[in-house]
């Protein structure tokens, strides 16, 4: 009687190990700092299940993120998660929007505060573990695979030179005006381009709609630095004896600059922050005629 | 309900308007201006087929502005802000969208689109109704920034403040894979809110709502990187203004931000309905601003502060950059009996607060420091100092840039019975510190400019000449530039001061490495014309001709640019005409 009972222990032990899926995770090693864009990006994580070698019962994805030390940041509701099924002979292949569903990630403490405030976690190595289990009883159905990442939220240039409101002398700047701004941080892996726009506000123009409206005088990728010496080649004269704009403070012309900072393939590098195109925070600068003002 | 609301209000602004114009016969007057001009780029390229600069206006460009103020008696007031271009030039943004030779503009398209303006303010006593686009500026953290075509009132009853403004600020325009591409926008809809009290130079108390969303269905094909968008914002201004000048500012403010609206809604962020409902891609961030100081006639000195947590954003504001800490101290000081002028500011800002093993920290100082020591000599001397360090993170080395900047300028004047001179020397240098993450090896940037400048003025003549020369110098590894200057330039009336004629011209000699130099002259004059009184004829060309040496391939290419720019202005007022 007990070698029956063994046997059969061993018949089911051994169906259950074959019944288990097999899965494949690909992960990015540095994916967007902001979840939500993970799914923007087909690049960033894909999991393969099966095939499946025999008619499966229907399966949840368990998806754990966690810090290298173990500490779980975050981890599937499995009550609200979507349940699949597995196709006999056919693998199933899934992205983020599958295997991270946020509206079904529970994430603890720091980490969720974190997330609700900014969108991100703080930046830091973590691991993303992720398991099939079985939808009736939450038993595993297969074995559970991990992947680590590096998350860090990219901070775009900050226009240093000239300052905001800055008025620049029109002998110096008629020749050449040189642009500064911060890097971007961290340093992306791959060189950003920075794209430096100058636009000119003219009379009647409020300075965002000059930004908006106008074509710029000045249109520039820069790889690798973070100044640029514009020469003008603009009489930087006013239009009329008056005053060139009516905005004016100050009797000359008046621009604004900004940076968009771009990536490898010449996107912008942070696509859900701030307006969606990496433009950096402009800054407005005169060219005064000095003479006149004195 | 919208449009009752509007009713009413226009309503009871018109017979108001009459009540008053029952009792006292109103006077009537106009005033104001109207001006058209034209603007025509040209650009010659050589050898034929070379690339290598590109145009950077359009074509031709014909603007036209109207802003009469039609003046009923001594309390209604109806103001027009007309500002129209023939030819959308829309470039940046997701704003972006119009660019020749793509699809045109619907009308509305046309009407709402930031190159245009169309705007009218009719005022009643406190009573202001504001119709067509409007670049309203509620608060620092709240909206300010944008443009947006709609309607609004902007009531100030007494002490109250009462603000309320609905509109567009950005048409929908569908994805164009072109060439040229067109980015492609989504419709954004905006409505923003003010209620306080303000009792002028005593203090101000308000509560600011701005709102903005972005409609899915209004682009198609939608753009391929923009997000549809939704934000909600509110905040609270406090600023009190003190005896001897001391006054306190405060602001603090709340966002709820989706960045973007496709994601799955969830309960997991809380909602702040009816405003806004979370999605998954939301956040929920904070935001506050700080200032106290003291304004005297010789001595200022302010204290500010900025914070933007990480996922702080409002539509207002929509190239606001969030996650970092401002503070700075500002002074101006005048002494010496006035012949003595400091203005220093002493400033630093932390950047990515939100990542405390990425946190990068900016130091930022200025001094301008200008002394008259008696008629002849003045001196000014400026620095400004920069820096910026962030920690490694996963590089060997954390990023530093740190940047110096002095600059000296004495200036000597003198005269005698026919003329007066003023001779001024300025010089600047400049050193850029960069640090590769890599391997850890600064670069160092200088930079050194010298510009000397003589005026010579006349007592008994009309002319204005004047002259200058500056070098300019740039020096980096693998690369040194050196620009030589001199320019002229010359204003005189003609035609008994009814033209004022001037011109300007520039040469440049650059230079980089070993190769031979660049060669570039500028070129430009303007003839303002006052053909009566109240009307006037503008007129400024200018030219750019720039020859290359060696440096690039095509050698010897060069091109000639050229703008012509030519206007009519007439200035109105009937009142001066009674």
């Amino acid at each position: 009687m007990k070698q029956l009972i063994t046997i059969i222990y061993f018949v089911f032990a051994t169906l259950q190990l074959t019944a288990q899926l097999n899965v494949n995770l690909s992960l990015s090693g540095r994916p967007p700092a902001a979840l939500t864009e993970w799914s923007n990006r087909k690049d960033v994580l894909t999991l393969i299940i099966g095939p499946a070698q025999a008619q499966l019962a229907d399966v949840k994805i368990k998806t754990t993120i966690k810090t290298l030390d173990g500490t779980v940041a975050g981890s599937t509701n499995l009550n609200t998660a979507k349940t699949y099924t597995p196709q006999q002979g056919a693998s199933t292949i899934l992205n983020a929007l599958d295997v991270l569903p946020l509206e079904n990630i529970v994430f603890t403490g720091k980490y969720q505060s974190a997330l609700i405030r900014s969108g991100k976690l703080p930046a830091d190595n973590y691991m993303l573990c992720v398991q099939l289990l079985r939808a009736t009883d939450f038993a595993p159905a297969s074995a559970e695979v991990c992947k680590t990442f590096y998350l860090a939220a990219y901070q775009l240039p900050i226009l240093t030179q000239p300052t905001n409101e800055q008025e620049l002398n029109s002998r110096l700047a008629q020749t050449a005006i040189t642009f500064r701004w911060t890097p971007v941080v961290p340093s992306s892996p791959t060189p950003v381009t920075y794209r430096i726009r100058v636009f000119e506000i003219l009379e009647h123009q409020h300075d965002v709609q000059a930004l908006r409206s106008n074509q710029p005088l000045l249109d520039k990728n820069i790889v690798g630095t973070t100044q640029f010496i514009w020469q003008p080649q603009i009489s930087m004269m006013p239009y009329t004896n008056a005053d060139s704009t009516q905005n004016n403070k100050v009797n000359g012309k008046k621009f604004i600059w900004t940076i968009q900072t771009l990536d490898s393939q010449g996107q912008p590098l942070n696509q859900t922050d701030g307006n969606g195109e990496s433009l950096s925070e402009p800054k407005v600068f005169y060219v005064t005629d000095k003479k006149t003002k004195e | 309900m919208k449009v009752k609301v509007a009713a009413i209000l226009l309503c009871i602004m018109f017979q108001s308007f009459c009540v008053s114009a029952q009792t006292k016969k109103p006077s009537f007057s106009v005033s104001g201006t109207v001006g058209v001009s034209y603007e025509g780029y040209g650009l010659d390229r050589n050898p034929s087929g070379w690339t290598g600069y590109s145009p950077r206006k359009p074509w031709n460009q014909v603007r036209f502005n109207f802003m009469p103020n039609f003046q009923f008696g001594k309390n209604f007031s109806l103001p027009f802000n007309i500002n129209l271009a023939a030819l959308p030039t829309n470039f940046a943004g997701p704003y972006s969208g119009y660019i020749p030779g793509g699809p045109k503009q619907s009308f509305k398209q046309w009407i709402a689109n930031p190159v245009n303006n169309i705007a009218v303010n009719p005022k009643y006593k406190w009573a202001e109704l504001q119709l067509g686009t409007q670049y309203l500026s509620y608060s620092q953290l709240s909206t300010g920034d944008i443009g947006v075509f709609g309607a609004g009132v902007d009531l100030r009853p007494r002490q109250y403040r009462i603000k309320f403004f609905i509109g567009t600020s950005q048409p929908g325009i569908n994805y164009f894979a072109g060439p040229p591409t067109i980015t492609g926008a989504f419709k954004r809809s905006n409505w923003m809110f003010q209620i306080g009290k303000e009792k002028e130079g005593k203090y101000e108390v308000a509560f600011n709502f701005a709102k903005g969303k972005d409609f899915i269905a209004s682009s198609a094909p939608p753009p391929l990187t923009i997000k549809p968008q939704e934000g909600f914002v509110t905040s609270l201004v406090t600023n009190v203004f003190l005896n001897k000048g001391w006054y306190i500012k405060l602001e603090g403010a709340q966002s709820i931000f989706t960045k973007d609206l496709s994601t799955p809604s969830t309960l997991l962020i809380k909602s702040f309905e009816p405003f806004i409902k979370a999605h998954t891609a939301t956040t929920r961030d904070y935001a506050g601003s700080g200032a106290i100081g003291k304004k005297g006639k010789n001595f200022d000195l302010g204290i500010s502060t900025k914070y933007f947590g990480a996922g702080f954003q409002t539509v207002g504001y929509p190239y606001l950059q969030p996650d970092r800490l401002d503070y700075t101290v500002n002074t101006k000081w005048n002494t010496w009996k006035n012949k003595m002028n400091i203005v220093a500011s002493l400033g630093q800002r932390v950047n990515n607060i939100s990542n405390t093993t990425l946190r990068a920290n900016q130091f930022i100082g200025n001094l301008n420091w200008f002394t008259q020591f008696n008629d002849k000599w003045s001196l000014n001397v400026n620095y400004n100092n920069f820096g910026f360090q962030s920690a490694s993170g996963i590089n060997p080395y954390g990023i530093k840039n740190v940047s110096n900047d002095l600059g000296i300028s004495p200036t000597y004047t003198w005269s005698n019975s026919k003329m007066s001179n003023l001779l001024s020397f300025s010089y600047n240098y400049s050193k850029y510190d960069e640090r590769d993450v890599l391997t850890g090896l600064t670069t160092s940037n200088n930079t050194h400019t010298a510009l000397l400048t003589y005026v010579p003025s006349y007592f008994t003549k009309d002319i204005t000449p004047d002259f200058s020369a500056m070098y300019f110098y740039n020096d980096v590894p693998l690369a040194k530039t050196k620009l030589a200057t001199i320019s002229s330039g010359l204003s005189m009336p003609v035609a008994k001061k009814k033209i004022q004629l001037r011109g300007q011209l520039q040469y440049n000699l650059v230079k980089l490495n070993a190769y031979t130099g660049d060669n570039n002259v500028i070129a430009s004059c303007s003839v303002d014309w006052k053909i009566t009184k109240k009307f006037s004829w503008n007129t400024y060309l200018s030219t750019n001709y720039f020859k290359y040496g060696n440096s690039i391939v095509p050698n010897g290419a060069n091109y000639l640019e050229s703008t012509c720019r030519t206007g009519f202005q007439y200035k109105f007022d009937t009142k001066q005409m009674k």
